[in-house]
């Protein structure tokens, strides 16, 4: 619903208003009682009372002082007002005029008619004002009461005559209670039902909790049985084991005992016989004495058999020489010989 | 229905089979208000079987996907709410396992609004009844224990309650995961606060988490003992069931039984057998009973607990003349036990 004409003050604050252009409507002389804006009649412009006549491009009227502000319009304005007087200087220049007077003489303006007139610069004008009558509302329309015809007829439905309220009210009635009772029961059912699942569950839970404590409870009682016994069997063994060993011992204590009762003895014999108990005294001749005694036993043999030898020697040596000698005595024999 | 065109909230609904499929077409429209009534009219027909086996069939659970990412909170929340509802049903949870609905649900865990995370929670604690969704939400566990760490004590406890339920469903498959992420400690501070449901729910996941053998060690700790004798004198009796439990469970290995006599656990399990109970009673302090019996039990195969509970005998027989089978069984285990001699 875009309103034909559009005002609106600028941030400059200047007021603007702009219109769709659109066809100027008649006015009628009496205002209508209510403003209807759907048939409007649009009257000639040229016989419009409203409109101006005549030249309107001479009766510029005053530039308002805050179009100065805009330095465009302003020098626009001074513009056309600058080329106005131009043109009006041009005007007057071409125009003929009276020539001026002589020396000494002036023209002046001389009333030659039968009946003078005074003439003033100053114009009389009389203001007369004229206003048009207010609007009168126009009248109301009187009522139209169209002209009676044809014939009057009456009728009147009585109670109880169109239906029976109770009656038929009663098939509404058994539909809506129904519905809402059935509705009702559905819920109320459904939560009955499912209290009933809540506590079989719950039910069901507890047993199961009963009996998974007895389980649990049997299986610890199990379990705690079970290493006892393996405890108490653990120990058991350990007890033979201990036992065994006892045992062990005293059968290899008593076989060492009997190993060694013959031991002394018969190492004591050993010794003896590889000789470690000894005569010291023999022992002393022997290890000193005799061997000195072979030494010095030696010597002397040493000393007959050196003697032997270089009598041998001796002996060979002059045997030697005697032969040398016989043989010598035999060259020479035989030398001389000859 | 006349109802859908009355409420402003609600999208109106078509007639029969063609009810959900266009209410689904109506989610794909872009505008918020719109997709939370079609959502809303939808958590409402949900609740018939017949509409939900439609939903789940009809393949438009991939459209839920998108939604879960809404930025608009209440259209998430209303799924998740749409969601739970699927949970109800055994096909709704195997539809819910089998498509990939799955990791956007986890990331809504820590969702900004607080009664998504609620309707998150809610539809994880449907899913995790299941063994098979339970196994599925087996790697979220550590995420889940890191949030209850986290969780502040006064808020959302509804939120703790569900979480805490979830990880004890979870715990029950497969005690492990949550027990590497630090299950023990973590549990113990939920153990004193004041919400019983919280407390409950703490004490369940415990006695799930002391099954293997290396909760049971955990748990051993003195001042989890203390907490949990405190718990055994507590009001509510499901709270005292599950404390119960948790000793049961640590009183099988050696260290629990010897920390547990010189605790003075002993007279304590003692008095809640002894109490006198009417009939409506019987069965809810049923399981307590039993656990407390089978936690006498193990007490008794320690010498010090035999020559303690050798004195006790007539309260064992008295019970061992009880009407309920599976407790006339546990105290005649006890009593074997306890005249056992090596």
């Amino acid at each position: 619903m875009a309103l034909p004409s559009y005002s609106h003050r600028d941030p400059n604050g200047m007021y603007t208003f702009s219109s769709r252009p659109r066809p100027v409507e008649t006015r009628s002389k009496y205002r209508e009682p209510a403003p209807e804006q759907t048939q409007r009649q649009y009257g000639n412009i040229m016989y419009d009372r409203r409109v101006v006549r005549g030249n309107s491009l001479g009766q510029q009227p005053n530039p308002r002082q805050t179009e100065q502000s805009d330095p465009a319009a302003v020098q626009r304005q001074q513009a056309l007002k600058r080329r106005a007087i131009a043109r009006r200087q041009a005007r007057e220049q071409l125009r003929t005029k009276t020539p001026d007077a002589l020396q000494g003489r002036q023209h002046v303006d001389v009333q030659t008619e039968l009946y003078l007139e005074e003439l003033s610069n100053i114009i009389q004008t009389t203001d007369i004002e004229c206003q048009t009558d207010d609007f009168m509302d126009r009248p109301a329309t009187p009522l139209f009461i169209p002209a009676k015809s044809g014939v009057d007829a009456e009728t009147q439905i009585e109670e109880g005559e169109l239906f029976d309220f109770d009656l038929e009210v009663q098939p509404v009635l058994e539909v809506l209670v129904g519905k809402t009772i059935e509705q009702s029961l559905l819920e109320v059912m459904e939560e009955e039902e499912l209290a009933c699942l809540r506590t079989q569950q719950r039910v069901f839970q507890e047993l199961r909790n009963n009996e998974l404590a007895e389980v649990q409870r049997l299986q610890e009682q199990e379990r705690r049985r079970r290493e006892e016994k393996e405890r108490r069997v653990a120990q058991q063994k350990e007890v033979l084991m201990k036992e065994r060993e006892t045992a062990e011992k005293i059968a290899a204590r008593v076989f060492s005992q009997q190993y060694l009762a013959g031991l002394l003895p018969s190492v004591f014999t050993s010794l003896r016989n590889h000789g470690y108990f000894y005569d010291h005294v023999e022992k002393d001749i022997e290890v000193n004495f005799l061997p000195w005694l072979m030494a010095e036993v030696n010597n002397q043999l040493q000393k007959r058999y050196t003697a032997r030898e270089l009598l041998d020697t001796i002996i060979y040596e002059v045997t030697q020489k005697r032969l040398e000698e016989f043989r010598r005595l035999e060259t020479d024999q035989q030398s001389p010989d000859p | 229905m006349a109802a859908a065109a009355m409420d402003p909230n609600r999208a109106a609904v078509a007639f029969g089979r063609r009810a959900v499929p266009q209410l689904f077409e109506q989610l794909q429209q872009r505008d918020a208000p719109g997709r939370l009534r079609a959502l809303t009219s939808l958590c409402d027909l949900v609740h018939e079987p017949e509409r939900l086996y439609q939903t789940v069939t009809g393949g438009f659970l991939k459209q839920l996907q998108v939604l879960l990412k809404d930025e608009d909170p209440s259209v998430r929340t209303k799924t998740c709410e749409l969601l739970h509802m699927l949970t109800s049903h055994s096909i709704g949870r195997l539809a819910l396992l089998s498509s990939s609905l799955l990791p956007p649900l986890f990331g809504l865990l820590d969702d900004s609004s607080s009664s998504c995370r609620r309707n998150v929670h809610l539809v994880l604690n449907g899913l995790a009844q299941l063994p098979a969704g339970a196994q599925a939400l087996l790697p979220l566990v550590p995420k889940l224990m890191l949030k209850l760490r986290q969780m502040p004590e006064e808020e959302e406890e509804e939120e703790q309650v569900l979480l805490l339920s979830t990880l004890s469903c979870c715990s029950r498959l497969d005690p492990l995961p949550a027990l590497a992420s630090d299950g023990v400690p973590v549990l113990g501070q939920t153990l004193t606060r004041c919400s019983p449901d919280v407390r409950r729910e703490a004490a369940a996941v415990l006695m799930a988490l002391s099954v293997p053998e290396d909760g049971k060690r955990q748990v051993c700790e003195e001042q989890f003992v203390l907490v949990l004798m405190v718990l055994l004198q507590d009001g509510d009796v499901e709270v005292q069931t599950n404390a119960a439990g948790v000793i049961m469970n640590i009183v099988i290995i050696t260290t629990g039984k010897y920390l547990c006599l010189e605790l003075n656990v002993v007279p304590v399990l003692l008095s809640l057998l002894s109490e006198k109970e009417e009939e409506e009673q019987r069965k809810r302090r049923k399981t307590l009973v039993i656990y407390c019996l089978r936690a006498l039990t193990s007490l008794a195969e320690a010498p010090e607990g035999r020559s303690l509970l050798r004195n006790q005998l007539p309260l064992l027989e008295r019970r061992s003349q009880d009407q309920d089978q599976d407790v006339r069984r546990a105290a005649q285990t006890a009593i074997r036990v306890v005249t056992w001699s090596p």
